[in-house]
């Protein structure tokens, strides 16, 4: 059992367990270690069971903190837990989150997301803002370092010495984003994962618009996304691109979930600005592509040099590649376990 | 001899809280004054510099005179992460530690007290409506404080020094 006094000697990053009103944290926090290392999601909702989801799997959660399948027998969150979850992961300012409100989701120091569901307040058609929040998904965020170990060296056009455009596809929860950012980071560091490479660490630019990839707290990364890394925070992907085209001379250009038509056009205006760009988008397959009116252009052109599919069986991860005119190069590069922060 | 020692004593302290009465009388409207101010300031945080809660109190707290310094700085630190506390609980933890230091009454309390529950918890036109419904009853207790102001602390000084020296007298 983790008691309070040596938690912070267990692990840094249980730090999100202060996100969570005192009747929940104490269930949480009465897990074993080894589960609440794992925890992917908690999920609260009002009047309804505590789940908690633990290396792909999902559990209720007791009064005790004893994992439960049976709903009746599980802890039921009450309005004042909301209430509490709400203030605590909105700083006590509830005001200063309207653009995160219209999207759906807090993200909150650490990189962790929490998604929020309750009643939409519509203005003009458009939602403008949730009222009456009951229900949450708190998304924890884990660093793990060396997960692009195994797909890096394909990335790589040894000819040129530069990183190719490359597009990560796979379906929700698969570890896109904790690829993404250990891409950055080892691209940063200029460690390239295979010995025969020596290059220097490259200029990166991150456009994180949902502040995932690099857990940025008042502009500064909360993780370790390498040395040469420039982040542009909670920014529009499009206009986020352009302005790093511009402004910040990037070698390599990272951006997380593109999918819109102007994503496209600014994926389309880094490439021929010279700037190799490395992009994830849903899907689980190449094919999956050519129905999105927004990205079946950039794979009919042959923009991307390289794209690599994500799946995740338990804890293990395999990877898909191909290359731009989508002949497959290698299939299930076996990789690093528990690659499981969320996609 | 030992009675007039006494005597200049009872006088002196009945003098004392007399002034004491008064000086209360006098900083009431004034610190009122100043919450008024504060609270109007929160709004401009919220309202255009969308500043966290914590740090508008904190910025806030900053600028002002003891007691508030104190109250505002202390419900900021209280609604850091580590402590887990909802910004209604953190305020009025402060309002327990320090309101006893103000010269405000329970009027002006119970208002910060309800503004506590709603602070925080919603849009920004929301907010703002609230602070202002609170800046309306302190202003309207400002002016009660103002008139207690004019009519009582004068009347405290000399009532100090008079009551005393009834004690002087019943007491020879």
């Amino acid at each position: 059992m983790i008691t309070k006094d040596n938690l912070g000697e267990i692990d840094m990053t249980l730090n999100w367990l202060d996100l969570f009103p005192e009747t929940v944290k104490r269930m949480l926090l009465n897990l074993s270690k080894e589960l609440l290392e794992h925890v992917e999601e908690v999920r609260i909702r009002e009047e309804r069971p505590l789940e908690i989801n633990s290396a792909g799997k999902h559990h209720f959660l007791d009064r005790r903190g004893g994992l439960t399948l049976r709903p009746e027998e599980a802890y039921k969150p009450t309005r004042e837990d909301t209430h509490r979850l709400l203030d605590l992961i909105s700083n006590h300012s509830l005001y200063t989150m309207e653009e995160e409100l219209r999207k759906g989701f807090i993200t909150i120091p650490g990189g962790h997301r929490v998604g929020l569901t309750g009643r939409t307040v519509l203005s003009g058609g458009r939602v403008e803002h949730i009222r009456d929040i009951s229900g949450f998904n708190v998304r924890i965020a884990k660093e793990i370092q060396g997960a692009a170990d195994d797909i890096l060296p394909h990335l790589l056009d040894r000819k040129r010495k530069r990183v190719m455009h490359s597009l990560i596809l796979s379906p929700p929860q698969q570890g896109k984003t904790t690829l993404l950012r250990d891409l950055a980071r080892q691209i940063s560091y200029g460690k390239w994962g295979n010995s025969s490479v020596h290059w220097p660490g490259m200029k990166v630019g991150i456009v994180d618009e949902r502040s995932e990839i690099a857990g940025c707290l008042r502009g500064v990364p909360g993780f370790d996304v390498g040395p040469r890394t420039d982040v542009m925070d909670g920014c529009p992907k499009a206009e986020g691109m352009m302005m790093m085209i511009r402004s910040m001379s990037p070698d390599v250009l990272i951006v997380d979930e593109i999918g819109r038509p102007e994503d496209a056009e600014a994926v389309i205006e880094a490439l021929h600005a010279g700037i190799s760009v490395i992009a994830t988008a849903h899907g689980s397959s190449v094919q999956d592509m050519r129905g999105r009116p927004a990205l079946s252009g950039l794979l009919e052109n042959r923009m991307f040099e390289m794209y690599a599919v994500l799946s995740r069986t338990g804890d293990h991860r395999s990877y898909k590649l191909y290359d731009g005119g989508q002949r497959t190069l290698q299939t299930a590069i076996s990789g690093q376990p528990g690659g499981d922060a969320y996609a | 001899m030992l009675k007039l020692v006494g005597a200049v004593l009872v006088l002196g302290a009945g003098t004392l809280a007399g002034f004491y009465q008064a000086q209360q009388f006098a900083a009431r409207p004034r610190q009122l004054r100043e919450l008024i101010l504060a609270l109007q300031r929160l709004e401009t945080e919220i309202s255009y510099g969308f500043t966290p809660l914590p740090d508008a109190l904190e910025r806030i707290g900053g600028s002002l005179r003891e007691p508030l310094k104190s109250l505002l700085a202390s419900a900021a630190l209280y609604m850091r992460p580590d402590y887990g506390l909802s910004a209604q609980d953190s305020i009025r933890k402060a309002l327990g530690e320090y309101w006893k230091r103000t010269s405000m009454k329970s009027a002006e309390r119970e208002v910060l007290e309800q503004l506590s529950g709603v602070l925080g918890t919603s849009d920004r036109q929301d907010q703002i409506k609230h602070i202002a419904l609170a800046v309306g009853q302190l202003k309207h207790e400002e002016a009660a404080a103002r008139d207690d102001q004019v009519k009582y602390e004068k009347m405290s000084k000399s009532l100090g020094l008079l009551i005393g020296a009834l004690i002087v007298i019943l007491i020879f």
